[in-house]
Protein backbone atom coordinates (compact mmCIF):
# COMPACT_ATOMS: atom_id res chain seq x y z
CA UNK A 1 0.00 0.00 0.00
CA UNK A 2 2.79 2.16 0.76
CA UNK A 3 4.92 1.35 -2.14
CA UNK A 4 1.80 2.22 -4.46
CA UNK A 5 1.33 5.62 -2.70
CA UNK A 6 4.82 6.63 -2.90
CA UNK A 7 4.96 5.68 -6.77
CA UNK A 8 1.89 7.52 -7.67
CA UNK A 9 3.56 10.76 -5.31
CA UNK A 10 6.37 10.24 -7.97
CA UNK A 11 5.03 9.92 -11.07
CA UNK A 12 2.63 12.97 -9.98
CA UNK A 13 5.78 14.94 -9.09
CA UNK A 14 7.51 14.10 -12.53
CA UNK A 15 4.43 15.01 -14.65
CA UNK A 16 4.08 18.46 -12.73
CA UNK A 17 7.84 18.73 -13.22
CA UNK A 18 7.08 18.28 -17.26
CA UNK A 19 3.75 19.84 -17.10
CA UNK A 20 5.77 23.09 -15.45
CA UNK A 21 8.42 22.37 -17.95
CA UNK A 22 6.32 22.47 -20.82
CA UNK A 23 4.45 25.75 -19.63
CA UNK A 24 7.50 27.26 -19.34
CA UNK A 25 8.45 26.62 -22.61
CA UNK A 26 4.81 27.81 -24.44
CA UNK A 27 5.20 31.22 -21.85
CA UNK A 28 8.19 32.06 -24.01
CA UNK A 29 7.08 31.17 -27.61
CA UNK A 30 4.04 33.17 -26.43
CA UNK A 31 6.34 35.93 -24.78
CA UNK A 32 9.54 36.15 -27.86
CA UNK A 33 8.08 38.32 -30.52
CA UNK A 34 7.77 37.01 -34.09
CA UNK A 35 10.77 38.29 -35.88
CA UNK A 36 10.23 40.95 -38.92
CA UNK A 37 11.38 41.22 -42.30
CA UNK A 38 11.29 44.11 -44.82
CA UNK A 39 11.41 42.81 -48.60
CA UNK A 40 12.07 44.12 -51.72
CA UNK A 41 10.57 42.74 -54.95
CA UNK A 42 11.50 43.79 -58.23
CA UNK A 43 10.05 42.07 -61.24
CA UNK A 44 11.34 42.77 -64.57
CA UNK A 45 8.96 41.04 -66.93
CA UNK A 46 10.51 42.38 -70.10
CA UNK A 47 13.80 40.23 -69.31
CA UNK A 48 12.28 37.60 -67.33
CA UNK A 49 14.47 39.16 -63.80
CA UNK A 50 13.89 39.25 -60.23
CA UNK A 51 15.45 40.75 -57.62
CA UNK A 52 14.36 39.87 -53.86
CA UNK A 53 16.20 41.34 -50.70
CA UNK A 54 14.83 39.84 -47.31
CA UNK A 55 16.43 41.85 -44.45
CA UNK A 56 16.28 40.76 -40.36
CA UNK A 57 14.32 44.31 -39.60
CA UNK A 58 16.48 43.49 -36.28
CA UNK A 59 19.29 43.49 -38.12
CA UNK A 60 18.75 46.64 -39.76
CA UNK A 61 17.99 47.86 -36.12
CA UNK A 62 21.48 47.03 -34.68
CA UNK A 63 23.63 48.39 -38.26
CA UNK A 64 21.68 52.17 -38.55
CA UNK A 65 23.47 53.10 -35.05
CA UNK A 66 26.52 52.15 -36.46
CA UNK A 67 26.36 53.17 -38.80
CA UNK A 68 28.13 56.98 -39.50
CA UNK A 69 28.10 57.96 -43.12
CA UNK A 70 27.33 61.28 -45.05
CA UNK A 71 23.98 62.75 -43.19
CA UNK A 72 23.61 59.43 -41.31
CA UNK A 73 24.69 59.59 -37.77
CA UNK A 74 23.91 57.10 -35.04
CA UNK A 75 20.73 56.45 -36.86
CA UNK A 76 19.39 59.40 -37.43
CA UNK A 77 19.75 61.38 -40.89
CA UNK A 78 19.98 65.45 -40.92
CA UNK A 79 17.95 67.25 -42.99
CA UNK A 80 19.13 70.96 -44.71
CA UNK A 81 16.68 73.55 -44.74
CA UNK A 82 16.90 73.56 -48.23
CA UNK A 83 15.18 70.02 -48.58
CA UNK A 84 12.44 70.87 -46.16
CA UNK A 85 11.96 74.05 -48.28
CA UNK A 86 11.17 76.00 -45.32
CA UNK A 87 7.80 73.49 -44.03
CA UNK A 88 7.20 72.78 -40.70
CA UNK A 89 7.16 69.40 -40.55
CA UNK A 90 6.53 68.67 -37.75
CA UNK A 91 3.37 71.08 -37.48
CA UNK A 92 2.14 69.41 -40.75
CA UNK A 93 2.34 66.01 -39.07
CA UNK A 94 0.71 66.79 -36.19
CA UNK A 95 -2.27 68.51 -38.26
CA UNK A 96 -2.65 65.19 -39.73
CA UNK A 97 -2.32 63.32 -37.04
CA UNK A 98 -5.60 64.99 -35.10
CA UNK A 99 -7.46 65.29 -38.26
CA UNK A 100 -10.25 62.29 -39.09
CA UNK A 101 -9.07 60.07 -41.78
CA UNK A 102 -9.46 62.31 -45.38
CA UNK A 103 -8.02 63.40 -48.21
CA UNK A 104 -5.72 66.22 -48.10
CA UNK A 105 -3.99 66.19 -51.28
CA UNK A 106 -5.49 65.92 -54.62
CA UNK A 107 -3.41 66.90 -57.68
CA UNK A 108 -4.71 66.18 -61.24
CA UNK A 109 -2.86 67.60 -64.26
CA UNK A 110 -1.80 66.16 -67.64
CA UNK A 111 1.34 64.69 -66.83
CA UNK A 112 0.51 62.86 -63.15
CA UNK A 113 -2.11 62.78 -60.74
CA UNK A 114 -1.39 62.69 -56.77
CA UNK A 115 -3.57 61.94 -53.97
CA UNK A 116 -2.53 62.13 -50.17
CA UNK A 117 -4.62 60.77 -47.47
CA UNK A 118 -4.88 59.60 -44.11
CA UNK A 119 -7.12 56.06 -43.73
CA UNK A 120 -7.03 53.75 -40.71
CA UNK A 121 -4.29 55.36 -39.16
CA UNK A 122 -1.62 55.15 -42.27
CA UNK A 123 -0.82 57.84 -44.66
CA UNK A 124 -1.43 57.09 -48.08
CA UNK A 125 0.31 58.55 -51.32
CA UNK A 126 -1.17 57.53 -54.45
CA UNK A 127 0.81 59.01 -57.48
CA UNK A 128 0.15 58.31 -61.07
CA UNK A 129 2.66 59.16 -63.58
CA UNK A 130 1.38 59.69 -67.04
CA UNK A 131 4.52 60.68 -69.13
CA UNK A 132 6.00 57.38 -67.53
CA UNK A 133 3.83 54.99 -69.53
CA UNK A 134 1.13 55.20 -66.75
CA UNK A 135 3.51 54.21 -64.09
CA UNK A 136 1.49 53.93 -60.84
CA UNK A 137 3.38 54.42 -56.93
CA UNK A 138 1.54 53.78 -54.07
CA UNK A 139 3.34 54.80 -50.88
CA UNK A 140 1.60 53.36 -47.30
CA UNK A 141 3.31 54.49 -44.15
CA UNK A 142 1.60 53.76 -40.76
CA UNK A 143 1.33 57.11 -38.89
CA UNK A 144 3.30 55.58 -35.74
CA UNK A 145 6.15 55.09 -37.95
CA UNK A 146 6.02 58.71 -39.20
CA UNK A 147 5.33 59.76 -35.57
CA UNK A 148 8.92 57.77 -34.57
CA UNK A 149 10.61 59.32 -37.54
CA UNK A 150 10.29 62.62 -36.27
CA UNK A 151 10.51 62.02 -32.50
CA UNK A 152 14.07 63.40 -32.14
CA UNK A 153 14.15 66.82 -30.49
CA UNK A 154 16.19 68.39 -33.18
CA UNK A 155 14.24 69.94 -36.19
CA UNK A 156 16.21 69.13 -38.69
CA UNK A 157 16.89 65.40 -38.19
CA UNK A 158 14.82 62.23 -39.03
CA UNK A 159 15.26 59.17 -36.84
CA UNK A 160 15.30 56.55 -38.83
CA UNK A 161 16.66 53.46 -35.95
CA UNK A 162 13.13 54.74 -34.15
CA UNK A 163 11.26 54.33 -37.44
CA UNK A 164 12.38 50.87 -37.89
CA UNK A 165 11.61 50.21 -34.40
CA UNK A 166 8.23 51.26 -35.30
CA UNK A 167 7.41 49.04 -38.10
CA UNK A 168 9.42 46.03 -36.44
CA UNK A 169 5.99 46.66 -33.59
CA UNK A 170 3.63 47.61 -36.44
CA UNK A 171 1.70 44.65 -38.30
CA UNK A 172 2.40 42.85 -41.40
CA UNK A 173 1.96 46.11 -44.11
CA UNK A 174 2.73 47.09 -47.78
CA UNK A 175 4.78 49.81 -47.66
CA UNK A 176 5.28 50.35 -51.51
CA UNK A 177 4.14 49.44 -55.15
CA UNK A 178 5.58 50.73 -58.25
CA UNK A 179 4.14 49.16 -61.58
CA UNK A 180 5.56 50.55 -64.16
CA UNK A 181 4.93 49.47 -68.03
CA UNK A 182 8.33 47.11 -67.64
CA UNK A 183 9.00 46.74 -64.15
CA UNK A 184 7.01 45.83 -61.22
CA UNK A 185 8.83 46.70 -57.49
CA UNK A 186 7.11 45.97 -53.82
CA UNK A 187 8.40 46.46 -50.42
CA UNK A 188 6.75 45.44 -47.09
CA UNK A 189 7.17 44.21 -43.91
CA UNK A 190 5.85 40.49 -42.36
CA UNK A 191 7.20 37.80 -40.04
CA UNK A 192 7.83 35.45 -42.74
CA UNK A 193 11.55 34.79 -43.92
CA UNK A 194 10.44 34.34 -47.47
CA UNK A 195 8.73 35.50 -50.31
CA UNK A 196 6.59 33.02 -51.68
CA UNK B 1 53.63 -4.25 -26.55
CA UNK B 2 51.31 -2.07 -23.93
CA UNK B 3 53.43 0.58 -23.43
CA UNK B 4 53.55 1.11 -27.48
CA UNK B 5 49.54 0.57 -27.26
CA UNK B 6 49.27 2.91 -24.79
CA UNK B 7 51.72 5.81 -26.54
CA UNK B 8 49.52 5.04 -29.97
CA UNK B 9 46.33 5.87 -28.22
CA UNK B 10 47.56 8.58 -26.55
CA UNK B 11 48.50 10.08 -29.98
CA UNK B 12 45.45 9.43 -31.63
CA UNK B 13 43.48 11.51 -28.43
CA UNK B 14 45.71 14.37 -29.00
CA UNK B 15 44.38 14.03 -32.91
CA UNK B 16 41.02 13.46 -32.21
CA UNK B 17 41.11 16.52 -29.84
CA UNK B 18 43.24 18.40 -32.36
CA UNK B 19 40.95 17.72 -34.67
CA UNK B 20 37.57 18.96 -32.82
CA UNK B 21 39.59 21.93 -31.46
CA UNK B 22 40.24 22.93 -35.32
CA UNK B 23 37.43 22.56 -36.68
CA UNK B 24 35.41 23.93 -33.70
CA UNK B 25 34.34 27.09 -35.28
CA UNK B 26 32.99 25.50 -38.44
CA UNK B 27 34.13 24.57 -42.26
CA UNK B 28 34.93 27.38 -44.61
CA UNK B 29 34.16 25.39 -48.18
CA UNK B 30 34.70 27.03 -51.87
CA UNK B 31 33.49 25.02 -54.44
CA UNK B 32 33.96 26.48 -58.04
CA UNK B 33 32.84 24.27 -60.81
CA UNK B 34 33.59 25.48 -65.02
CA UNK B 35 30.94 24.61 -67.21
CA UNK B 36 33.10 24.54 -70.41
CA UNK B 37 35.15 21.98 -71.25
CA UNK B 38 38.41 21.69 -69.10
CA UNK B 39 37.46 24.43 -67.06
CA UNK B 40 38.37 25.36 -63.93
CA UNK B 41 37.59 22.94 -61.42
CA UNK B 42 38.19 24.06 -57.29
CA UNK B 43 36.96 22.49 -53.97
CA UNK B 44 38.56 23.55 -50.75
CA UNK B 45 37.23 22.54 -47.74
CA UNK B 46 39.06 24.03 -44.55
CA UNK B 47 38.67 24.93 -41.16
CA UNK B 48 37.06 28.20 -40.08
CA UNK B 49 39.68 28.60 -37.49
CA UNK B 50 42.65 29.09 -39.96
CA UNK B 51 41.18 32.08 -41.64
CA UNK B 52 42.11 34.56 -39.25
CA UNK B 53 45.48 32.71 -39.33
CA UNK B 54 45.81 32.71 -42.53
CA UNK B 55 45.60 36.42 -43.05
CA UNK B 56 48.57 37.12 -41.57
CA UNK B 57 50.06 35.17 -44.50
CA UNK B 58 48.78 37.92 -46.67
CA UNK B 59 51.31 40.64 -48.11
CA UNK B 60 52.29 43.46 -45.45
CA UNK B 61 51.17 46.20 -48.14
CA UNK B 62 47.92 44.42 -49.50
CA UNK B 63 46.62 43.91 -45.76
CA UNK B 64 47.78 47.55 -44.69
CA UNK B 65 45.62 48.89 -47.81
CA UNK B 66 42.65 46.22 -47.23
CA UNK B 67 42.68 47.48 -43.16
CA UNK B 68 42.51 51.13 -44.10
CA UNK B 69 39.46 51.03 -46.59
CA UNK B 70 37.76 48.11 -44.05
CA UNK B 71 38.28 50.05 -40.35
CA UNK B 72 35.88 52.99 -41.22
CA UNK B 73 33.09 50.47 -41.72
CA UNK B 74 34.10 47.94 -39.25
CA UNK B 75 31.62 48.83 -36.52
CA UNK B 76 28.57 48.45 -39.20
CA UNK B 77 30.16 45.17 -40.30
CA UNK B 78 30.32 44.06 -36.99
CA UNK B 79 26.88 45.46 -36.06
CA UNK B 80 25.67 43.80 -39.16
CA UNK B 81 27.36 40.22 -38.18
CA UNK B 82 26.09 40.12 -34.68
CA UNK B 83 22.53 41.15 -35.89
CA UNK B 84 23.12 37.90 -38.79
CA UNK B 85 24.24 35.81 -36.03
CA UNK B 86 21.24 36.35 -34.02
CA UNK B 87 18.72 36.41 -36.55
CA UNK B 88 17.23 33.51 -38.40
CA UNK B 89 17.59 31.16 -41.61
CA UNK B 90 17.01 33.37 -44.33
CA UNK B 91 17.44 34.12 -48.22
CA UNK B 92 18.75 37.66 -47.70
CA UNK B 93 19.11 38.48 -51.55
CA UNK B 94 18.34 36.38 -54.41
CA UNK B 95 18.83 37.61 -58.42
CA UNK B 96 17.51 36.02 -61.08
CA UNK B 97 18.49 36.75 -64.69
CA UNK B 98 18.49 34.82 -67.92
CA UNK B 99 21.32 32.41 -67.68
CA UNK B 100 22.28 33.67 -64.31
CA UNK B 101 21.46 32.81 -60.15
CA UNK B 102 22.62 34.60 -57.23
CA UNK B 103 21.70 33.72 -53.86
CA UNK B 104 23.05 34.76 -50.70
CA UNK B 105 21.24 33.50 -47.56
CA UNK B 106 21.80 32.69 -43.88
CA UNK B 107 21.37 29.08 -43.11
CA UNK B 108 22.36 27.84 -40.08
CA UNK B 109 25.74 29.72 -38.41
CA UNK B 110 26.94 30.13 -41.66
CA UNK B 111 26.30 32.94 -44.76
CA UNK B 112 26.29 30.73 -48.05
CA UNK B 113 26.96 32.57 -51.59
CA UNK B 114 25.86 30.46 -54.38
CA UNK B 115 26.14 31.64 -58.14
CA UNK B 116 25.41 29.95 -61.23
CA UNK B 117 25.83 31.74 -64.80
CA UNK B 118 26.90 30.65 -68.43
CA UNK B 119 30.35 30.64 -66.91
CA UNK B 120 30.42 28.69 -64.13
CA UNK B 121 28.85 27.62 -60.81
CA UNK B 122 30.50 29.22 -57.24
CA UNK B 123 29.65 27.81 -53.86
CA UNK B 124 31.13 29.22 -50.76
CA UNK B 125 30.02 28.89 -47.36
CA UNK B 126 31.45 30.31 -44.42
CA UNK B 127 30.56 30.67 -40.65
CA UNK B 128 29.55 34.09 -39.57
CA UNK B 129 32.02 33.80 -36.33
CA UNK B 130 34.86 33.10 -38.61
CA UNK B 131 33.96 35.92 -40.96
CA UNK B 132 33.96 38.33 -38.00
CA UNK B 133 37.07 37.00 -36.77
CA UNK B 134 38.92 37.31 -40.06
CA UNK B 135 37.43 41.05 -40.73
CA UNK B 136 38.57 41.85 -37.36
CA UNK B 137 42.17 39.92 -37.94
CA UNK B 138 41.98 41.98 -40.93
CA UNK B 139 41.13 45.54 -39.47
CA UNK B 140 43.68 45.04 -36.73
CA UNK B 141 46.07 44.87 -40.09
CA UNK B 142 47.31 48.04 -40.14
CA UNK B 143 47.91 48.63 -36.38
CA UNK B 144 50.45 45.85 -36.14
CA UNK B 145 52.08 47.14 -39.17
Amino acid sequence: MRQTMRRRTQIATALSILAAGMTALAGSAIAAPAEKYLHVNVQDPTNDGSVNVNVPLSMAEKILPATNNHDLHEGRVSIHNAEMNGVDARALLDAVRTAPDNEFVTVKDKDSDVRVAKANGNIIVHVIDKKNKEQTVDVTIPLKVVDALFSTTKNDELDVAAALRALSDAGDVLLVTVQGSSEKVRVWVDSRNTQD
Amino acid sequence: MMLVAKIALGMAGVAVAGAGVLCSEGMVTVKVVGKQPGGLHIHVIAPAMLAPIAVQLAPRRALAQTARQIQPNMPAIRAALEGLRDSGDVVLVAVKEPGQHLEVEKSGGSIVVDVDDTSETVHVSAPIRAISSTLDQLAAGSNSL
